[in-house]
Order: structure tokens, then C-alpha cells, then sequence
């Protein structure tokens, strides 16, 4: 229905036996604690052979089961650059999420994927890259941007617009340290809500992005946050002249399955988890052409 | 060429026993409760098959269950997940041709991309016996969706009702195998024979008494789109309560939630769900993307008869008609399809409905009062006057049709809708 980008594949880990939701057993090998809601889990397959075969892209989500409470599409937040276990960065917000924030060192979880298409980080090479995020948008933005950190010959610079809430809700301090130690990388961030000590910028995340200067032929941007949030940037970048297909955002939706069978990410035809969850603005300016009047 | 044959109705049990051995025979059959429901037939002497009406539910559950439970897990000692055990394999026997086409829709839903391993090993391992139908019921429409009354292919068999005996008909190798193997139940088919077939299927075409137009509707869809208020209108009749998701033959949304059974295990289930609940599509958190309850609705009606369309050239909707009669609000594909086809002539019809009601009244018919009710329920739901007067037994056809005729004879000639101006 929609026309797949060459570069992008779709990603789908099929088990020896050939059942898509069956999970694999992994193990929380480390967590960092990045601020009172958001915690990032290092998380490794138990099955050596599973781990060795496992590869993804930034962008790609993995669906993650917790004892007894179910399972949930997660999007990994570590590069595949990195070697060894991968990361997943969560925010407490429900039943499930908030398990797995209980959870401590050595405790199981399960794992199946990765799943979706990736951000397509071959045809961003040589553009000048622009991510906003905010809050947990962060997270498979932090994918990205260490994807683009490690091979930072590739990609002509990098800007990061990052917005919170408040500085203590600022979370990927550690990150965003590194980041702006990166010659790559122009690290910007804002906060809603100063405290005090506070000496950075206050104001929505759309007020950063005035005085970026944006050139059509050589910018992508790469969108993650709220949906208000996503449209008023995405709104605002096209009005400062960059077209939707080089405009690129990571959609979430509530997923049962992660391979489009359980219909819960159906939109207009599509699945968010298969033929997504990262779209450019035309393609879902299309998607939503695909809706009659 | 595949075969076909004739079975006498008294060889149908002998058959089945053999045919059925060491497999799950399910047929329809009617329970205490005077339902008609396909059902496992534990044994053919003291279970009835009853295949003079279509069963009020269709055969989704066997291939996939409302509730199936997909692994059981242990998570004492690390995190492992076990798999069900395979089953037996299974006949469906005396399935209807909008039953069996739904099959090959969910099919297409479970294997066509990443392919679901617990539909296939029930799938792989069922044979599909249909029967057409000789005479459609009340609220069949499978004519509209090219679903039946017989099918051409998708069944291993499928019988037609010749009276004392059954035509059978082979829709694949495994159908002629299946004739091989028991040569002593089937006579070699004559030529009355086909011509009587022949015959029935002619008449059972002309017996639908519903005309559901989905391929208008799809036209007008895609050429005018559909009425914010017929949304509204289905919104304000739609209690969200699932039901029309878990009747329909090819609605195959699921959810998936663990069952413990005790700390250390559980059971990991996969259940029915439905595009009508507000819960489907919200988040942890709170952000609902698919909200109020018309945005569902459209999912639901615009996913089976519009986008399932434009991808698949034909509905995801067989026609089976059980939607009709399952809504408390009677928001049906039904409904829909009417409301869409309808919708534009709207001011047409708000004219004719108001000179229409008029001529009514003053004959006595229908007092002020209720032409009131019914002219809102017009203009509200898009659904002409006369068929709402007819439908809810305030005139007969006859009446209205005498009524129209008198005001014609008065005006002296009829001026032709369309050809005027």
C-alpha cells in the first residue's frame, strides 16, 4: 500500500521454531536510574546463540513480557553501534512499567523482536540532522544519536533540541554530557518550569527551534515526544521551509502483538508496528489521504 | 477436474464416523436450549446435525478461539515460556459459504505476513466441509458480498441438499482423497442430478429478501466520502460493548494478558478484543489516539468495507447478516451501508418524506404525532420515510403504494426523477 523505502527491510527475528510470539528469556544486567520516572534496563538474552544473531537499527522496538503482567512494545534505546546487551529506556506510566521499575539486577524478563522499521539512517548520511525530543522521547533518540556519535564521519552535524518539564526531570544526564563533549554534536536543552540553580533556557521546546536556521536541501529531522509536541514542531519546521519527507517521527501506539495481527495499531489501512512505528510526514500525510472525505 | 458425487442422506452418519475418526468432528447442532451452534459432536447416535437453519455463530472459534491459551510459564528459576501441546485435527462439517469464506479471510489475516504458528497448526490440520444454501434467511446478504449462497472454492467438500440425497462436490485434492478413501458412501452423480443442482443455486440466488449494496457503498465511499452526521448518528447508537466484533465470522483483533496461577506460574492467554472498546487503543498513561466512539466506528466500518476493499478488491464483511440482529442499537454493516447509499439524496428525500408524510396523515393512516417521530428518524438517520414506516409495521407496502398511486392519478402523470430539468 505505501511504498517501503529501499534501505529499510522489514525486521523480523523468527525463532528456530517458528512461533512470532513466543518470547526469549533475557536477563536485567544493569539499571541506570535517569530521573524519577525513567529508568534505562541493560538487558541481555540468556541464549548465547539468540544474542549473537540479535541486530537492530535505532528506531526498532522489542516486545517485552514481565511476570505476570503482559507485554509491551518498548523501543531499544542503546546503538547498535555498542556492543553487547542492548538498552531499554522506560517511564513508570502504568501496570506493567511500573513492575518492571521494581525490578532489580539478575530479575528475568522475556523478549521477542526486534520489530518495526528503523529511522533510516543510511539515507540521513552527509544531512544535517535535527532531534527534538521531549521527556521519554529521548529514548530512542539516545539510539540515534550514539548511532551517528559512532560513526560521526557519516552524518554533517548534529543538533539536539531536548525538552523537560523541569531540570530535575531532565533525564540521560549522563548522555547528554557525553553528547555535548561530541564535536558532532550541539546539545540544546529547555525546561518548562525552571527551579532554582537553574540557569538554562525556560520555554516550550518549540521556542529552541527559533533560532535554528533550517536549509531544505541539506536538514532532517528526527521527532520524538507528546503528540502535541510533534505537531507543533513538525507545524513549525514546515513553515520554516523543510519539506514533510524530510521531516521523520516515531509513533506510539498500544500493541498486543508487534507484527500486525492484533489490530490494535491499525490506522487507515496500515499497522503502526509493521509498516512503522518511524514514518516521514508525507508518508503519514498519505496514510491520512488513505481515509475518505 | 475435481469430483463430484452423490451421497444418500442415510450414508451422511456412516460417512462422518469414518471420516471423522481420530479427529474433532464439530457440526451444527441445536442444544437444549433450542440454539443453533456448531458444536463438538462427542457422539453421532445421541447428537442430532441439524443442517435446516445457519447457526447463530459462525465456525471463528475453532480456528481461533475467544479465549486460547497460547503458553503456560514459569518464572521461579529464570523465564521460560511453554507452548500448547498440539490438538487433534479437526472436520468442520455443514459449514455455511459465508463461514467457510470467512476462513479464507482470516486465512489472509494470520498467514499472509508474519505467519501467527498457533492458528496454523489448528489450520493445517482441518478439513472444511460446506453446504450451500438453498434458501438464504432473513438476514442474509452474501449475494452482495460475493460470499455464497455456494461457493466455488475454499472447502475440501461442500454438499447441496437434492432432498434424499446430497450433491458433493471435491474443492481440492485433499476433497478427492477424501472421496477415494471411502468409495462405498458415493454413487456416481447424473445428469438430473447437475441440472437440479443447477437449478437450486439458480433459485437460491433470487432468494435473498435483504438488498445490503456494498459495492455502492464502497463507490460512494471512495467517490464522496461518508456524512460527518452518519457517524454521529451511529456513535449516539453504539454502546461499545463489543458484540458486533465477537459475532462477526472475520473480525480477528485479539489481546494478549497473563493468568497467574500461582507466583512462580501463569498462562499467558490470547483473547477476543474489539475495535468498539474504548480501551482498545489506550495508552499507559492515558492518551487515547482512537477517540470518542465515532473515530471507532469509522475504524470498524471504513477497515471492512473500505480499506480491506481497496487492498483485497472485495469486503472483509461475508454477508452473513449475524451483526443484523446482535446490536442493541441496531448499528450494524447493515445500517451502514444503507445510511452511506442513501446519504445523497438526502434533500431529495427530505421533500418527498414531508409530501409523503402529508399524504399519509390526511388519509388517516398514520396519526400526526408518530409521522412526527418517524419524519425525525428520516432526516436524523438519512433512511427513507418508507421504509421506516413499513419496517416498524405503521403502514403495509400495500397501503403506501396506494396512497403514492391515488396522488399520481390526481396529478394526472408521473414526472420521472432525473430525466426532468
Amino acid at each position: 500500500m505505501m511504498n517501503q523505502p529501499q534501505h529499510i527491510k522489514n525486521n523480523h527475528y523468527t525463532p528456530n521454531n517458528g512461533d512470532m510470539l513466543l518470547p526469549s528469556e533475557a536477563t536485567i544486567k544493569d539499571i541506570i536510574i535517569e530521573n524519577s520516572t525513567i529508568k534505562t534496563f541493560v538487558i541481555g538474552l540468556t541464549d548465547p546463540q539468540h544474542a549473537q544473531s540479535f541486530s537492530y537499527m535505532p528506531g526498532h522496538f522489542v516486545m517485552v513480557s514481565v511476570p505476570h503482567q503482559g507485554e509491551a512494545p518498548i523501543s531499544i534505546s542503546s546503538s547498535p553501534t555498542q556492543q553487547g546487551p542492548f538498552h531499554l529506556s522506560i517511564r513508570k506510566a502504568g501496570r506493567l512499567t511500573s513492575a518492571i521499575h521494581n525490578m532489580t539486577k539478575g530479575d528475568f524478563l522475556g523478549i521477542r523482536g526486534p520489530y518495526g522499521r528503523p529511522f533510516p539512517m543510511k539515507a540521513l548520511e552527509n544531512r544535517d540532522l535535527l532531534i527534538v525530543a521531549g521527556g521519554i522521547g529521548l529514548a530512542p533518540m539516545r539510539s540515534v544519536i550514539n548511532y551517528c556519535v559512532d560513526n560521526a564521519s557519516q552524518y554533517s552535524s548534529l543538533t539536539l533540541l531536548y525538552g523537560s518539564r523541569s531540570p530535575s526531570d531532565i533525564a540521560f544526564k549522563a548522555d547528554l554530557e557525553q553528547w555535548e563533549r561530541h564535536p558532532l554534536v550541539d546539545v540544546r536543552l529547555t525546561v518548562d518550569v525552571a527551579e532554582p540553580g537553574w540557569n538554562g533556557h525556560v520555554g516550550l521546546v518549540t521556542s529552541l527551534l527559533e533560532d535554528i536556521e533550517i536549509n531544505n536541501q541539506s536538514h532532517s529531522a528526527l521527532l520524538c515526544g507528546p503528540p502535541i509536541m510533534i505537531d507543533a514542531v513538525s507545524q513549525m519546521l514546515q513553515d520554516k521551509g523543510l519539506e514533510p519527507e524530510n521531516i521523520i517521527t516515531t509513533l506510539e501506539r498500544n500493541m498486543k502483538c508487534g507484527i500486525g495481527l492484533c489490530g490494535h495499531c491499525y490506522m487507515n489501512g496500515i499497522y503502526i508496528c509493521k509498516h512503522g512505528p518511524v514514518f516521514t510526514m508525507s508518508q503519514l500525510n498519505e496514510i491520512k489521504r488513505h481515509q475518505p472525505k | 477436474m475435481l469430483k463430484k458425487k452423490i451421497i444418500k442422506k442415510d450414508h451422511l452418519k456412516p460417512f462422518l464416523r469414518k471420516l471423522s475418526k481420530g479427529s474433532d468432528l464439530i457440526a451444527p447442532v441445536r442444544n437444549e436450549l433450542g440454539d443453533l451452534l456448531y458444536q463438538k459432536i462427542y457422539s453421532l447416535d445421541h447428537q442430532e446435525i441439524d443442517l435446516a437453519a445457519q447457526p447463530q455463530e459462525s465456525a471463528k472459534p475453532f480456528l481461533f478461539p475467544q479465549s486460547e491459551r497460547l503458553y503456560t510459564y514459569d518464572c521461579a528459576k529464570g523465564y521460560k515460556f511453554e507452548p500448547e501441546k498440539d490438538g487433534k485435527p479437526t472436520v468442520l462439517f455443514g459449514l455455511r459459504s459465508c463461514d467457510i469464506s470467512a476462513i479464507l479471510y482470516m486465512d489472509v489475516v494470520f498467514m499472509r505476513g508474519p505467519k501467527d504458528a498457533h492458528y496454523i497448526r489448528k489450520r493445517d490440520k482441518t478439513i472444511i466441509i460446506g453446504i450451500g444454501c438453498n434458501q438464504p434467511w432473513e438476514n442474509c446478504f452474501c449475494n452482495a458480498t460475493k460470499t455464497g449462497p455456494f461457493l466455488e472454492f475454499g472447502f475440501d467438500l461442500q454438499l447441496t441438499d437434492l432432498g434424499d440425497r446430497y450433491f458433493v462436490e471435491s474443492g481440492r485434492a485433499r476433497g478427492d482423497s477424501i472421496l477415494d478413501s471411502w468409495p462405498q458412501f458415493f454413487s456416481p452423480v447424473t445428469e438430473e442430478d447437475k441440472r437440479l443442482r443447477y437449478q437450486l443455486v439458480l433459485e437460491a440466488r433470487s432468494g435473498f429478501t435483504r438488498q445490503v449494496h456494498v459495492d455502492s457503498a464502497f463507490k460512494r465511499i471512495e467517490q464522496e466520502g461518508v456524512s460527518p452526521s452518519i457517524w454521529e448518528y451511529l456513535a449516539k447508537r453504539c454502546d461499545g460493548c463489543g458484540g458486533c466484533a465477537y459475532i462477526c465470522p472475520t473480525c480477528t483483533c485479539f489481546t494478549i494478558y497473563d493468568s497467574p496461577l500461582s507466583p512462580d506460574k501463569g498462562e499467558r492467554i490470547r483473547m477476543w478484543d474489539s475495535c468498539t472498546h474504548i480501551g482498545f487503543t489506550s495508552m499507559a498513561g492515558g492518551h487515547n489516539p482512537v477517540n470518542p466512539q465515532k473515530d471507532r466506528l469509522k475504524r470498524r466500518f471504513l477497515h471492512k468495507l473500505y480499506y480491506d476493499y481497496r487492498e483485497f478488491k472485495r469486503p472483509s464483511c461475508v454477508g452473513c447478516g449475524r451483526c443484523l440482529g446482535i446490536c442493541f442499537g441496531g448499528v450494524d454493516i447493515g445500517l451502514f451501508v444503507e445510511m452511506v447509499c442513501s446519504s445523497h439524496k438526502e434533500p431529495v428525500e427530505k421533500e418527498t418524506s414531508i409530501l409523503l408524510a402529508k399524504l399519509l396523515v390526511e388519509a388517516g393512516l398514520i396519526d400526526e404525532e408518530t409521522m412526527q417521530k418517524a419524519l425525525k428518524d428520516t432526516i436524523n438517520r438519512g433512511i427513507p420515510l418508507g421504509k421506516i414506516l413499513v419496517d416498524n409495521g405503521l403502514v403495509t407496502r400495500k397501503q403506501l403504494a396506494e396512497t403514492l398511486i391515488q396522488e399520481i392519478d390526481s396529478l394526472g402523470k408521473i414526472k420521472s426523477p432525473g430525466k426532468g430539468a
